[in-house]
C-alpha cells in the first residue's frame, strides 16, 4: 500500500471520529425514525393494542385519513392559513424592508422593534393574542365599537365572536350583507372557497403575521442592502420613476431572496401547531382552526393513540412539503437565475 | 390608514371641538404631503424655480410620509407588549373593564382637579377593599398643605380611619380599582397556590426544566455539530457526497415524522418523563452542521497549513484556530438551538407527564388551560416566559439579525 493510500484510510478514519457523536444521535433519532415511520404508516399500530394484532394494511391508513371528512377539514385549514398568511406576510416585510431601505435616520430602532414579536415565544405570544380577541374584554371589539360608535349608536356598536366566530371572513364581509342566506344554493361547488377562511381562524392568520414580519423582514433588507445603488442612479439618470426601479430592478435582484422566503414560509406554516393549539385548544367553531400537526397529535397521542394512522397523517404532509419544493422549483428555479 | 386613525380620535372624543381640530390638520398634513411627494415625482410643474424647490419637499415630505408609516407600524408591534405588561399589573376588574384601562391608576399620578381642571397630584389615601382604593384628587395647594402638616414625603399615605373620613363626606373621593405594584399577580402566576393543591408544581420548577433542557442540549449540539461540519468542511473520507446529501435531505423532513417513532425508542429506553427525553435526541442538529459546515469552508487553507508545520494536529487546528475563529456562528446557532428548545412545545408534551418534568412552555400552556379568562394573572405569566429571551436578544442582537440575514442569504 502506498503511503498517499495510507494517509487516505488514515484521515477516513479520523473523519469518522469526528462524526461519530453526531451521527450517533441523528441515526438513532432522525434518520432511522423516518424510515420506521414511513413503515409503521403502512400497519395498523395503536399504543394500546397488544402486539399480536398489528399487522401490514398497506395504504388502508391514507385512505382512510383522506375519506376522513375530520382530517379533510384540518388540510383545508392548513391550506387556509398558508394561503392567507404567507402573502400578506411576505408583502408587508417587503415594504417595511424598502421603506428602512431609504436612507432614513432611526433604522436601527425600527428593526429591533419590528423583529421583536420574532424572539418572543409563540406560547406567550398567543396568550396575549387570545386576550386581544376575546369577545367582552379584547381590545378588538372596543377598537371596533369605538369605530362603528358614530354610526351605529352605542347600542348597537358592533361586537364580533372573533376566537369563536365559524363564519367565514368572505361570508361576514361580502356575501352575507349583499345577499343574505339567498345565495346558499348558488356557491356554485366553491362554497368553502368563496367564504374564506373563518373568522377565527383569521384571526391566528393577523397573529402570525405580526409575529414573523420583523423576521422577513431582515432576510429582505440584507436582500436589498446587497443590490448595488449604482443601478438605481443609472435608472435616474434614464428617467425611471419609483415604480420602473422597482419592477426592472429591485424586484428581479430580489427574486433568489424572496423565492427562498416563499419556500421557507410556506412549509412553515404548513407545519403550524402552536398558535392553533394555544389560542383555540378544541380546534375552533366547527373545527375551522384545527391544522394538520393538530390533528395528527390528536389522533396519535391522545384519545385511541392511533399511531399508525398519525404516521400516516405525517407522511401526507411530508409530501406535500417535498410536492411545494418541487413545483416551487419548477416555477420559480429559471426566474431566480435571471438575477444573478 | 390615516382615515381609520382619525375616525378612531372623533370616536373617542365625541363633541370634543379639540379633538376633532386636531385630526383635520393631521389629514390635512397627510394630504398635502402626499400632493407635494406626487408633484415632485412627475413633472406636471414645468417651471424651473419651482420645480428645484420642489424637488427638496418632495424629499421631505418622502422622509416625513416614511416615518409616518415606520412609526404606526411600529406602534402596532409594540402594543400587544405593552398591553401584556400593563394588564399584568392589573387586578381582575381592571383588565376586564370596558372601557380599557391603558395605564393602571397608581402609575398615573396626575389627574384633572375637580375645581380648576388643571392637573394636579392625585393622591391615594388607602386601600379600601383588596380591590379599590379610594383616591382622593387634591389641588395642589392641599396636597403641599398636606405635605407639610404631615410631614410625609411620599405620595401614597394611609389614613387609620379611611372609612370614617370617606362616609363623612364620600364626595371628594373617587373609588379606583387598585393596582398591584406589589406584583401580586407574578406572585400568584409563579406559584399557582390554586394549582398546587392538585399536585401541580411552580414556575420555578418549570424554568428550571427549561434552563437546564435548553442548554445542555444547546450545548452538546454546538459540540457534535462542530465536529461533524469540521469533518464535512475540511476532511476526505469515504462516503462523504452520500452522507451529505443524507443530511440535507433530512432537512427537508418535517420534525413531525419523528415523533412517532421516537416516542416509542423512548419509551422502550423508559427515558420517558426524565431529563434524557428532553436532552438527548436534540444533541445534534442537521442545521447546525450546515450552518457551521458553510462557515468552516470559509476559513483558508493555509492556515491548517501554517498549523501542521508548527506540528499542530487536526483536533488541536479545530480547537483552538477554527472554533475561535468561528465564534460568531457559534454564537448564531446557539441561538437558534436554544430558541427552538425553549420555545418547543409538541415534543415536551409528548414525552413527558409528571408536573416536575414539564417545561415553562408546557406549564404555560396548562396555565392558558386553567386560568380561563384571568387575563391578568395569564399576562404576568406571559410576561415572564418572554422576558428572558428578551433580554438575551437585547444583548445578541446583532448576532440574531446577522444570523438571520446569512442564512436567509446562504
Amino acid at each position: 500500500m502506498t503511503s498517499a493510500q495510507n494517509r487516505k484510510i488514515r484521515e477516513s478514519v479520523e473523519a469518522y471520529f469526528y462524526l461519530l457523536p453526531a451521527m450517533t444521535i441523528l441515526t438513532i433519532f432522525w434518520f432511522l425514525p423516518i424510515i420506521v415511520s414511513l413503515a409503521m404508516s403502512f400497519g395498523n399500530i395503536t399504543a394500546l393494542k397488544p402486539l399480536e394484532e398489528m399487522r401490514f394494511v398497506g395504504l388502508q391508513q391514507y385512505r382512510d385519513a383522506l375519506a376522513n371528512p375530520a382530517f379533510r377539514q384540518t388540510l383545508w385549514n392548513t391550506i387556509n392559513y398558508v394561503i392567507y398568511s404567507v402573502p400578506p406576510t411576505l408583502i408587508l416585510a417587503l415594504s417595511a424592508a424598502m421603506l428602512l431601505n431609504s436612507q432614513i435616520k432611526g433604522r436601527g430602532f425600527f428593526r429591533t422593534v419590528y423583529f421583536l414579536p420574532y424572539v418572543t415565544t409563540w406560547v406567550a405570544i398567543a396568550i396575549v393574542f387570545k386576550y386581544l380577541f376575546h369577545r367582552e374584554y379584547g381590545l378588538g371589539n372596543w377598537l371596533l365599537g369605538v369605530l362603528t360608535v358614530d354610526i351605529l349608536g352605542s347600542d348597537h356598536a358592533l361586537r364580533l365572536d372573533w376566537l369563536s366566530e365559524p363564519r367565514g371572513i368572505w361570508e361576514m364581509a361580502i356575501i352575507q350583507p349583499l345577499f343574505g342566506d339567498r345565495v346558499s344554493p348558488m356557491w356554485f361547488g366553491f362554497e368553502n372557497l368563496l367564504r374564506g377562511p373563518s373568522l377565527s381562524l383569521f384571526c391566528i392568520v393577523i397573529t402570525s403575521v405580526w409575529r414573523d414580519i420583523g423576521y422577513f423582514m431582515v432576510i429582505f433588507l440584507a436582500g436589498l442592502q446587497n443590490i448595488d445603488r449604482s443601478l438605481y442612479e443609472a435608472a435616474s439618470i434614464d428617467g425611471a420613476n419609483g415604480w420602473q426601479k422597482f419592477r426592472t430592478i429591485t424586484f428581479p435582484l430580489l427574486s433568489p431572496v424572496t423565492f427562498f422566503l416563499l419556500v421557507i414560509s410556506m412549509i412553515g406554516a404548513f407545519k403550524v401547531f402552536v398558535p392553533q393549539f394555544m389560542m383555540t385548544p378544541t380546534g375552533g367553531p366547527d373545527n375551522t382552526t384545527t391544522p394538520i400537526v393538530m390533528y395528527l397529535y390528536e389522533q396519535g397521542f391522545t384519545g385511541e393513540w392511533k399511531l399508525s394512522f398519525a404516521a400516516s397523517v405525517a407522511y401526507i404532509l411530508t409530501l406535500i412539503i417535498l410536492f411545494l419544493t418541487l413545483v416551487q422549483n419548477q416555477l420559480f428555479g429559471k426566474r431566480v437565475e435571471y438575477g444573478q | 390608514m390615516m382615515l381609520t386613525l382619525s375616525t378612531a380620535a372623533a370616536g373617542t372624543g365625541g363633541g370634543n371641538l379639540l379633538l376633532q381640530a386636531a385630526t383635520a390638520i393631521f389629514l390635512l398634513i397627510n394630504i398635502g404631503a402626499l400632493v407635494v411627494m406626487i408633484l415632485s415625482a412627475t413633472s406636471i410643474v414645468q417651471a424651473p424655480a419651482l420645480k428645484r424647490s420642489l424637488h427638496v419637499q418632495g424629499r421631505a415630505a418622502k422622509h416625513f410620509l416614511i416615518y409616518e408609516v415606520m412609526i404606526i407600524g411600529a406602534i402596532v408591534m409594540l402594543m400587544p407588549f405593552y398591553w401584556m405588561l400593563v394588564t399584568a399589573f392589573k387586578d381582575g376588574q381592571t383588565s376586564s373593564a370596558s372601557p380599557p384601562v391603558w395605564t393602571p391608576s397608581r402609575m398615573k399620578t396626575l389627574a384633572p382637579s375637580p375645581e380648576t381642571g388643571t392637573m394636579v397630584p392625585v393622591v391615594t389615601l388607602g386601600t379600601r377593599t383588596d380591590t379599590e382604593s379610594l383616591v382622593r384628587v387634591v389641588p395642589e395647594e392641599a396636597f403641599t398643605f398636606q405635605r407639610v402638616e404631615e410631614g410625609g414625603v411620599s405620595l401614597t399615605r394611609e389614613v387609620p380611619d379611611l372609612e370614617r373620613v370617606f362616609m363623612a363626606d364620600p364626595s371628594t373621593f373617587e373609588i379606583r380599582s387598585s393596582i398591584d405594584v406589589d406584583l401580586k399577580n407574578f406572585r400568584r402566576a409563579w406559584y399557582r397556590p390554586e394549582a398546587s393543591s392538585r399536585g401541580q408544581v411552580s414556575f420555578l420548577n418549570y424554568f428550571m426544566v427549561s434552563i437546564v433542557t435548553s442548554s445542555l442540549s444547546t450545548a452538546g449540539a454546538l459540540l457534535t455539530s462542530a465536529l461533524a461540519a469540521f469533518a464535512f468542511a475540511r476532511l476526505i473520507f469515504v462516503g462523504k457526497t452520500v452522507l451529505f446529501y443524507v443530511i440535507l435531505a433530512t432537512m427537508m423532513v418535517p420534525g413531525q415524522v419523528l415523533l412517532i417513532p421516537n416516542f416509542l425508542i423512548l419509551s422502550k429506553l423508559g427515558w420517558l418523563d426524565t431529563y434524557l427525553a428532553l436532552v438527548v435526541p436534540w444533541l445534534a442538529s442537521v442545521f447546525t452542521i450546515f450552518l457551521m459546515r458553510q462557515f468552516f469552508m470559509t476559513i483558508p487553507e493555509d492556515l491548517w497549513d501554517a498549523a501542521r508545520i508548527d506540528g499542530a494536529s487536526r483536533f488541536r487546528f479545530l480547537w483552538q484556530i477554527v472554533v475561535p475563529l468561528s465564534k460568531p456562528v457559534f454564537i448564531t446557532a446557539g441561538i437558534f438551538d436554544f430558541l427552538n428548545n425553549w420555545n418547543s412545545l409538541l415534543w415536551p408534551l409528548i414525552v413527558t407527564s409528571t408536573p416536575s418534568m414539564r417545561t415553562l412552555m408546557v406549564g404555560l400552556q396548562n396555565l392558558n388551560d386553567d386560568a380561563g379568562t384571568e387575563f391578568h394573572i395569564l399576562m404576568a405569566a406571559s410576561c415572564f416566559a418572554i422576558l428572558p429571551v428578551v433580554i438575551v436578544f437585547f444583548f445578541l442582537q446583532r448576532f440574531f439579525i446577522e444570523g438571520i440575514a446569512r442564512t436567509g442569504l446562504k
